[in-house]
């Protein structure tokens, strides 16, 4: 059969357009996608994954890779994404537990053991600057040129305190560190995608769909004019913004926003921020199934439910995307909800022919209609935020954690008085002795790592001292100096072997903050 | 004659570096609806601060909300805590996460109530009541 056919043999376009009208898929404003898929081309699979320790997380990439991940998801245990050293006393139940546990430059280089740095791509759900500081440092000490490296890291500067990510940072040194890195990888890592929109994780508050981009829009306008301000052509940064978002169960509303998204950011960029390069006007989308979709009751309707989000997602055209399924409400993914994610994904992309005609809903009344309403809608929500006042002061007002509070408690009374039904959990319940499909398995819990803070603990113990110190200093001081991009001088601090707990520690110090607000740990510059 | 009480009073926190609010802050408004009065601590706390706010709180209830599995070990050093404090707070543990056997385990370890992705927030709010006036009614 040849790829353009249908299964029965009917001759396919690459896309479906009214004759001689109509956009086409991959050119402006990219309503229907970013380019037209290539022939034996789909977006790339991959899974969210690290768990444990590197050397465990990087045991998981590789089965990942030899089940046909094409692509590394890696996300980090509660600690890292807080930057907290394992050893921190806050940390000590929470080590590998729901993500890698990842402090210092041996960790990065035990986390890509192996991995073949110019050719796979690592989207990174961790604090940025370790991120691209992490990637960078063990590709140059490998050889790799860093110009070859492709991937992405969120960015998550303006909301991390009001959700889940919170480092004790105040906004002005999340903002510097977010723009900082951002410029950074613009000069010495072209390929990789620095300025990641994350709307996934603010959006497991219970936001919907319409709150969810627009905030996201509101965030990305905040650092593109930020790069902007600091003289970096618009040109250079934005062919590699990308989004990530949530795909929740109203399908056809999800698939919209999708469409809507791409479209508004072509606009926006082209007329408002002055792009010239086509590349900068089409949106990259991730995709990720939404977690709070998925119930802990009968676990394995999440497999279906992680099928038609799955199938949405392709027909909305993502870039990359991810399935979580029946364990979701309980964990990371285990090995068995890995391969049930990868083979859903295997199974849209190979049996369904849904690859084969870019944006095939494109045309129907019902979807254009939401798109523009979505569209409509999510703009006016930017307009009005943009109204209340500066967004940086928006943000140290409360503003931003008043309207995730909000969803927090609109989700809990939506569920609790059945205006939101869950199949399983709010409806079709069954008693409790029943439901045991996949429930081992789903509540398979993952132990703490305490031999990661013992290996932390006597790694800090063994270092040269004095160069973590001088390394540390350095990096305070070039945060003191507003004109410096901090990004060498953090990526020399991990090479000294400073932890990212230290890191943050110091930059807290170098913003006149404390060096850890939560435990009063001592600063290893105050020694 | 109705009683003239006080709303029950209880402290809402989160342990540990567990940051999912969601479950934390949902069960707090459905308690403020059902008339208690919520004292939300939030995120990033250790059994010695939550017992401390519980006793200068004067709470009637303990409340830990859990989105991974940290809270599990940490239940023995709330206990601890709190027998040091002299304060008798019974401490009821929620979230997505706890499973049968979770509660098992922690009914025997001393836990007042668990709470489960099954439990509807209506069962919650009269297992909090039951625990605080057994006998139907609470005076100052």
């Amino acid at each position: 059969m040849s790829d353009l056919t249908s299964y029965s043999g009917i001759p396919l376009e690459p896309f479906y357009a009214p004759e001689g009208e109509g956009e086409a898929p991959g050119s402006y404003p990219y309503t229907r996608g970013k380019r037209l898929p290539r022939p034996g081309q789909s977006w790339i699979l991959r899974e969210l994954s690290g768990e444990g320790t590197a050397e465990c997380s990087n045991a998981q990439f590789k089965s990942l890779i030899a089940k046909g991940q094409q692509g590394l998801d890696v996300i980090g245990d509660s600690p890292t994404m807080a930057m907290l050293d394992p050893d921190h006393p806050h940390a000590e139940h929470a080590v590998g537990t729901q993500g890698v546990s990842l402090c210092c430059r041996a960790d990065y280089e035990m986390l890509y053991r192996d991995l073949p740095l110019d050719s796979l791509s690592f989207s990174q759900s961790l604090p940025s600057v370790a991120a691209i500081g992490g990637l960078y440092l063990v590709a140059t000490a490998r050889g790799v040129a860093a110009e070859k490296l492709r991937g992405s890291a969120i960015q998550v500067a303006l909301y991390e305190d009001d959700c889940c990510y919170s480092r004790h940072l105040p906004l002005a040194l999340r903002t510097r560190l977010a723009t900082d890195s951002i410029a950074f990888a613009t000069e010495k890592m072209p390929k990789f995608h620095a300025l990641l929109e994350d709307t996934y994780y603010f959006s497991e508050s219970g936001l919907e769909s319409v709150e969810e981009m627009a905030l996201g829009f509101v965030e990305l306008r905040f650092y593109i004019r930020a790069l902007i301000e600091r003289g970096i052509d618009v040109d250079a940064f934005a062919p590699r913004i990308g989004i990530l978002l949530t795909c929740r169960m109203d399908l056809f509303e999800e698939i919209a926003k999708i469409r809507a998204s791409r479209r508004l950011y072509a606009r926006m960029m082209k007329e408002e921020f002055g792009a010239r390069d086509a590349r900068s006007m089409a949106l990259t989308v991730t995709a990720h199934t939404s977690g709070l979709t998925m119930t802990a009751q009968q676990p394995v309707n999440n497999v279906a439910r992680g099928g038609m989000q799955a199938l949405a997602m392709a027909l909305a055209g993502v870039q990359a995307m991810e399935v979580s399924t029946f364990d979701e409400a309980y964990r990371t993914p285990s090995a068995e909800a890995h391969l049930v994610g990868l083979r859903t994904q295997q199974i849209v992309q190979l049996e369904t022919n849904v690859t084969k005609v870019a944006d095939p809903l494109g045309g129907s009344y019902y979807v254009e209609a939401l798109t523009d309403e979505m569209e409509r809608r999510i703009a006016a929500e930017v307009v009005r935020i943009e109204a209340a006042g500066d967004i940086a002061e928006l943000a140290e007002q409360g503003y931003f954690r008043r309207i995730f509070v909000n969803a927090m408690e609109r989700l809990g009374r939506d569920l609790a008085d059945g205006t939101l039904q869950r199949v399983g959990d709010t409806c079709h319940t069954v008693p409790e002795d029943e439901d045991r499909m996949l429930k081992d398995a789903a509540e398979r819990k993952i132990e703490p790592c305490h031999e990661q803070i013992d290996r932390i603990r006597d790694f800090k113990c063994s270092r040269d001292q004095n160069r973590v110190k001088q390394a540390l200093g350095a990096l305070h001081d070039a945060a003191r100096d507003e004109s410096c991009n901090l990004m060498v001088s953090y990526i020399a601090a991990l090479t000294a072997d400073a932890t990212v707990g230290e890191t943050a520690g110091v930059l807290r110090q170098a913003y006149g903050q404390a060096y850890d607000p939560l435990a009063g740990l001592p600063s290893p510059l105050d020694g | 004659m109705v009683n003239i009480a006080r709303p029950i009073k209880i402290l809402i926190a989160i342990l540990g570096t567990d940051q999912h609010e969601v479950g934390a802050l949902a069960i707090s408004a459905l308690l403020r609806d059902a008339g208690m009065e919520v004292i939300y601590s939030g995120r990033f706390n250790l059994p010695a601060g939550v017992v401390t706010s519980a006793v200068q709180e004067d709470v009637d209830v303990i409340g830990i909300s859990a989105h991974s599995w940290e809270y599990l070990h940490y239940l023995d050093d709330i206990f601890t805590e709190l027998t040091e404090a002299g304060a008798c707070i019974p401490v009821v543990v929620g979230g997505s996460v706890v499973t049968q056997s979770d509660k098992a385990g922690m009914l025997a370890q001393g836990i007042a109530a668990a709470f489960g992705p099954r439990e509807s927030a209506s069962e919650i709010v009269a297992e909090i009541r039951r625990l605080v006036m057994p006998e139907g009614g609470k005076t100052q």
